[in-house]
């Protein structure tokens, strides 16, 4: 395969980008949100592709991670009254110190030992926020980023401002990841994915190597989490829940777990969900029962679906800058 | 055959059109969003899904079951009323999504009940910016009466800073100097709680907080007990979820303190029907204790709001169990249909606020609070009553059935105003006509 140069790379993000905000003029303020959702979630799961598609270690706690760079964004904008886009940039490394952390902990376990030891993050963190007073409690803290700025004119809605900092957060985060996996720390990462063994024996520091593949994937969560608040307009504990971990681990799934391009259909995919099950179910007249469960139903069938027949993702037109290296 | 089809759909267009055309020229120059000539689009958001949704899911069933009941009898101002009820599943960026649905794709014309008190926060932005009127709004905290922060919403509960107030100059009334110990929700629930009781005056011998969902622990409960004992308490406040208070009785039974420890029960806690399902047998064991509610008991066959809800619950609802979530979903429906009923016959989302505004305090419902809706308040429920639980769970007035004694006060620093409780009979047939 013939490798681009990251100038290239860029440039063809940034155009992809520059025809998607353009775009963004084109539709309404509820697409504007759903765009900005699928540029959260695709930077999200673009953190679990990088840790489990990459390194091979698995997390059922990004979700909690998320929390992490949620909050550290909102508290550093409401006490030391900091612009917010430095507020995303103190969410992320916020993250990643917590992944940092948790990576210390995640190098010495493996399989179903690592899963449960994320799975309690994800269970136990949010939960914190109820303990210190400064965390807001059950109703969490307020995050206002202001209105889009002036110059960009009075039509111009919150959504579509929403969108246009999401989508160049996501730009940056595939931009920077993709050439992150062709250097040699990627190299390093997919030979630890394969055989720990084997990459242990030609040299690589296994436990620095998963370290710091967990450490950066938690920093792309924590970008994410406070972009996610951004959304929102706050943080609390319900926003971070359980199933937000679990939608970030099934949106990998859905998308191919080692795939990094596909973690945009993924985010589609999540995204488009409830609103086709909401057609499907005004259109057979389900009663709120059926409608209220049906987006659960239709994610786990597609789960167990691409488990099943596609395990390594279904099959993608190629989206050669983005595409994974082949081996 | 190309030519044909292509024909035939630009007819199909044309035709389209003309009717489009036909209908426009027919409304009104400024039809309100959410408003026809037939019908009044409503939304709610609350969890149907998840662990939060068991009671909470009931509310919608007997929302549309009273909204099915007015516009069986002509809806409101000759409009049907139609509400569409979306799942959050208790997470409030599910909210905030289908809530975005609700105000910009649906074009709801108000949203009613909506349930939670960060889910709240977290629609506050976009309800605030399409200035959607947001009705009756399912939560406690206090801070959604800021008319600066939420000039569109409208809180009904009293917040529990209030009922705390209350419930310390109860105790001040009823148990001067009895030993009194505080089990509280170590979170903001707790913590208004704490400052309700401050600012009564009201002394503990001991205080015992408990992380929210920490009362599954059967450790914890151990802890409370000894706590309670150890501070020679004779009478326990519990300010906590019912779960909570299940927990606790199941504690005082095992160290065998039932009948010698005197339970009060904070609103929140004391749901009749939930603590009969968590203690079953066990149940009558709170038999006695007192329990602070605004709304009359969903088992006081003797309240006319009651029955008439239960009947019309019985005809609408498809068998559904009448229970305080039914109860509160048809209180809030009733309210709902008065408030649209004074927005006038052309109703605009600036008509329906002011109307809230300006006659809100003095429309019907079911609680023995006055409501303090005004221009320059946007405070519900301010008032409590006290209960003493019977054997079957469910609380009948201490000054016995039928007899209400009503304590009313702020959040903030007014006295505690005791009253016989009054409120406006029930219309006609559960039908309002304000």
């Amino acid at each position: 395969m013939k490798h681009k140069s990251p100038v290239i790379r860029l440039l063809l993000l940034i155009l992809i980008g520059a025809a998607l905000i353009i775009g963004s003029g084109y539709v309404d303020q509820l697409r504007s949100y759903q765009g900005a959702q699928v540029a959260i979630f695709a930077i999200a799961i673009s953190s679990i592709v990088l840790l489990t598609g990459y390194s091979g270690q698995i997390s059922l706690g990004h979700g909690a991670l998320m929390a992490v760079g949620g909050y550290a964004a909102v508290l550093c904008q409401s006490h030391l009254h900091i612009p917010y886009p430095f507020a995303f940039l103190i969410g992320a490394l916020a993250g990643g110190v917590a992944g940092f952390l948790l990576g210390i902990a995640a190098a010495r376990l493996r399989g179903p030992y690592l899963a449960g030891t994320t799975l309690a993050l994800a269970v136990g963190l949010p939960s914190l926020a109820n303990q210190f007073h400064i965390l807001g409690g059950e109703q969490g803290l307020l995050f206002d980023v202001g209105n889009p700025p002036a110059s960009l004119g009075s039509d111009f809605t919150q959504y579509r401002w929403f969108f246009v900092v999401a989508v160049i957060a996501a730009i940056l985060v595939f931009w920077l990841l993709r050439n992150l996996l062709s250097t040699r720390y990627g190299r390093r990462w997919r030979a630890l994915r394969a055989n720990p063994t084997a990459a242990a024996l030609s040299g690589i520091n296994v436990a620095q190597a998963k370290v710091l593949a967990f450490t950066l994937s938690s920093t792309v969560a924590g970008l994410a989490g406070s972009l996610f608040a951004m959304l929102l307009g706050l943080v609390a504990p319900l926003a971070f829940t359980l199933t937000l971990s679990f939608t970030l681990v099934t949106g990998a799934v859905l998308a191919g777990v080692s795939n990094l391009g596909g973690s945009i259909v993924g985010a589609v995919v999540l995204v488009a969900i409830p609103e086709l099950s909401n057609t499907a179910a005004t259109h057979f007249g389900g009663s709120d029962k059926v409608t209220a469960n049906l987006p659960g139903v239709i994610t786990s069938v597609l789960l167990i679906a691409t488990v099943l027949f596609v395990p390594n993702g279904p099959k993608l037109p190629r989206m050669k800058f983005l595409a994974r290296t082949r081996q | 055959m190309f030519v044909q089809r292509r024909t035939k759909g630009g007819i199909i267009a044309v035709a389209v059109a003309a009717a489009a055309a036909l209908v426009a020229s027919a409304l009104p120059a400024h039809a309100e969003t959410g408003v026809t000539g037939s019908t009044i689009k409503l939304g709610v958001t609350l969890p149907l899904t998840g662990a939060a949704a068991p009671g909470y899911n009931k509310i919608p069933g007997a929302m549309n079951a009273y909204f099915s009941y007015v516009n069986a009898n002509g809806g409101v101002n000759g409009r049907q009323i139609k509400l569409i009820v979306k799942d959050d599943a208790y997470s409030p960026s599910q909210t905030l999504s289908v809530t975005n649905d609700l105000i910009l794709k649906d074009k709801v014309f108000a949203l009613v009940g909506t349930l939670g008190t960060a889910n709240n926060e977290a629609t506050t932005r976009l309800v605030n910016s399409q200035g959607v009127p947001r009705l009756f709004v399912n939560t406690g905290f206090s801070g959604f009466a800021d008319m600066k922060k939420y000039p569109t919403t409208f809180p009904l509960f009293p917040s529990y800073a209030t009922e705390a107030k209350i419930m310390g100059k109860y105790l001040a009334d009823n148990f001067a100097g009895r030993k009194v110990a505080l089990i509280y929700q170590d979170d903001d629930f707790g913590m208004d709680a704490l400052k309700g009781f401050a600012t009564a005056g009201t002394s503990f011998v001991a205080k015992i907080p408990y992380a929210a969902l920490s009362q599954a622990d059967p450790s914890v409960i151990g802890k409370w007990v000894t706590s309670i004992v150890a501070s020679g308490a004779d009478t326990v406040v519990m300010f906590g979820v019912t779960s909570a208070t299940g927990a606790l009785a199941g504690g005082l039974y095992k160290a065998n303190l039932i009948g010698k420890v005197q339970l009060i029960l904070g609103s929140v806690g004391s749901d009749g029907t939930t603590l009969k399902g968590l203690l079953g047998p066990l149940a009558p064991a709170l038999a006695g204790s007192i329990a602070a509610s605004f709304l009359p008991s969903p088992a006081d066959a003797t309240d006319e709001y009651i029955t008439q809800f239960k009947a019309i619950n019985a005809q609408y609802n498809a068998g559904a169990t009448f229970d305080n979530n039914i109860l509160v979903g048809m209180n809030t429906a009733m309210l709902t249909v008065q408030a649209l009923r004074a927005a006038g016959t052309s109703p605009t989302r600036a008509s329906l606020i002011k109307a809230i505004e300006t006659k809100g305090s003095t429309w019907a419902s079911a609680a023995f609070s006055p409501i303090l809706y005004s221009a320059k308040s946007h405070v519900g429920y301010t008032g409590y009553w006290f209960g003493k639980l019977g054997l079957d769970g469910n609380a009948v007035s201490v000054d016995g059935p039928g007899k209400y004694t009503l304590y009313t006060t702020d959040s903030g620093s007014a006295p505690v105003v005791k009253a016989a409780a009054t409120r406006p009979a029930m219309p006609a047939k559960g039908l309002p006509k304000n």
